[in-house]
């Protein structure tokens, strides 16, 4: 099923700004409102991971139902899971599309992996010492 | 200890209310403050050591090292990147500006994945800008659009809008409206007299229905506009009309969307079309507590506010060009030095990648997700809790951020001024 992801800040994620490392953060990150009327289209319930796709890339997360963005609708705290499928194409203005995505929503049973996982996919090194 | 009125180090309300309970040089209590702030006053883990990644995995070094290493990469590189700076102070800012001279670097700071097509916008059509105490005191109408305080500025309505008091009103919360524009029922819209709820990328659209409105052309207006009812945008006009003082804040909701810069000059023209019949004003809602003290240091020093390539040995600036991520996704910086930012967390997936791929360093007192792409990262004081500077509020209001705790980390400023020297050395400039 077609949506359009759209990213933001939460109290949450910002709570864990100095700790983007931690359970925390991966968690107020990695999860998707969706519209439960969404979720009952896509045959699962809320708390069910889901692949996300989109032209750049996809990402495993967690849904959470959610009756404040409207159906169709997704929204993700911004961080490493919604830029694990957003485009470094700008327009010619310096600006990703951070907001208003066009993705694919499938039920899933693969995991949510790790921030470090997302960065070692990426070509770097985590530093798990602290 | 109780130091009172201290500025908050992380957002732009930059809110310099704060009281904080120090014992034993740890801060053991926060008040007045929200809870983002809150958890950055309260947060302890970080990273103890300069490192460096050698053989697979991660080594801890001495400073000198790790600043040998970072001047090293950087002189030696031919299009070297210097990004971040939003999360420091601007005595250090400068000295980034200067490194990036004698590089003959680009430097960008985050405003270049934020607000960025709100300065573009402002260039071409100026600001009609306040401070945030007229707002407070004087606005009966607050517009937040594309935006969500309550999540992402927590304490802007208690400080400056919904909740506070207003020299001009004898019941600030009863004599204030707020309408919310969103494309979502956020947490902010829920405490809206009026909440309007946009399709996603249809601001252009709304905008220009309202501007055609105050015009006196509602006629040419449709039944319904990008999901949002004629009548209900008749009935925010009217609003406005009746209003004497309009505070309007945007956020990257009409940044970030489909139209950029033209969404916020779209915005800017409506306001100023409001203002010929009564007073009106627009704020952009900046995210880091000094992103905008960047564009002012930059501004100073190299004549425009972010994206500023020096290769050709003076301040070249076309962002959709010079922006970090139009550089990053073409692949031309062979070195990065990412400073009080975490592009690892915010940066596109493919950016992150050429981060990864080149050598990179960070300096930031946290092990955070930019960590892991880079080959040195140096620790350094945490600026407004154990460094004093100053920083700028999101309405370019310049505060002096306190020092409250003794520390034996050296400052942004010093660590930038050492790879500066050695830089220098290194290129013969000594």
């Amino acid at each position: 099923m077609t949506f359009i992801l759209t990213t933001g800040r939460t109290v949450a994620q910002g709570s864990f700004i100095e700790h983007k490392i931690s359970k925390g953060y991966q968690r107020a990150t990695s999860l998707l409102f969706i519209h439960p009327m969404d979720l009952f289209c896509l045959g699962i319930e809320s708390g069910d991971r889901v692949r996300v796709t989109g032209d750049a890339g996809e990402i495993v997360v967690t849904t959470e139902a959610s009756e404040d963005v409207p159906e169709k609708t997704v929204f993700m705290a911004l961080g490493p899971y919604a830029n694990a499928i957003t485009g470094g194409y700008t327009h010619s203005t310096g600006m990703p599309d951070y907001k208003e995505i066009p993705v694919s929503i499938e039920p899933t049973d693969d995991p949510v992996i790790s921030v470090w996982d997302i960065m070692e996919k990426a070509g770097g090194v985590r530093y798990d010492h602290t | 200890m109780i130091i009172h009125d201290v500025p908050c180090p992380f957002c732009g309300c930059l809110c310099d209310d704060v009281s904080l309970v120090v014992e034993k040089n740890r801060i053991v209590g926060v008040e007045n403050c929200c809870a983002i702030g809150n958890a950055k006053f309260l947060s302890k883990t970080r990273l103890k050591h300069p490192i460096i990644r050698r053989d697979g995995g991660w080594v801890e070094v001495s400073y000198e090292e790790a600043i040998d290493e970072t001047a090293k990469i950087l002189a030696e590189s031919i299009r070297p990147l210097l990004y971040g700076w939003s999360g420091t102070y601007g005595e250090a800012q400068v000295v980034g500006v200067h490194l990036a001279e004698e590089l003959g670097a680009l430097i960008d700071s985050t405003t270049s994945v934020c607000h960025n097509p709100s300065i573009l916008a402002i260039q071409e059509v100026g600001h009609p800008g306040t401070t945030l105490g007229q707002v407070k005191n004087r606005a009966d109408l607050v517009i937040y659009w594309g935006c969500n305080p309550i999540e992402a500025h927590p304490r802007h309505l208690s400080r400056y809008t919904t909740y506070a008091d207003g020299y001009f009103f004898e019941n600030t919360v009863s004599d204030r409206k707020v309408v919310v524009v969103d494309i979502r029922r956020s947490e902010a819209a829920k405490i809206a007299d009026e909440f309007i709820q946009v399709t996603p990328g249809g601001d252009y659209h709304v905008l220009s229905a309202l501007r055609a409105m105050v015009r006196g052309r509602g006629d040419v207006v449709p039944g319904s506009v990008a999901g949002v009812k004629k009548e209900q945008l008749e009935r925010l006009v009217a609003l406005c009309m009746e209003a004497k003082y309009i505070g309007v804040f945007f956020g990257l909701g009409v940044s970030m969307t489909r139209g950029k810069y033209k969404n916020v000059r779209n915005a800017i023209e409506l306001v100023s079309e409001i203002s010929r019949k009564t007073k009106c004003t627009i704020s952009a809602m900046r995210g880091h507590y000094n992103v905008y003290g960047f564009n002012e240091v930059l501004t100073w020093m190299a004549g425009y506010p972010f994206a500023v390539d020096f290769s050709r040995g003076i301040a070249f600036y076309n962002p959709g060009e010079t922006t970090v991520i139009d550089l990053l996704e073409r692949k031309e910086p062979d070195a990065s030095l990412i400073i009080a930012s975490d592009p690892g967390a915010h940066f596109p997936y493919s950016c992150n990648e050429h981060i990864a791929s080149i050598p990179s360093i960070q300096i930031d007192p946290c092990v955070n997700a930019t960590t892991a792409l880079c080959r040195v990262q140096i620790p350094v004081a945490i600026t407004g809790i154990e460094v004093a500077g100053t920083a700028y509020r999101m309405d370019g209001v310049p505060i002096r951020m306190k020092k409250v705790l003794e520390t034996e980390y050296p400052t942004d400023q010093e660590i930038l001024e050492r790879i500066y020297a050695k830089v220098r050395e290194l290129n013969g400039n000594g």
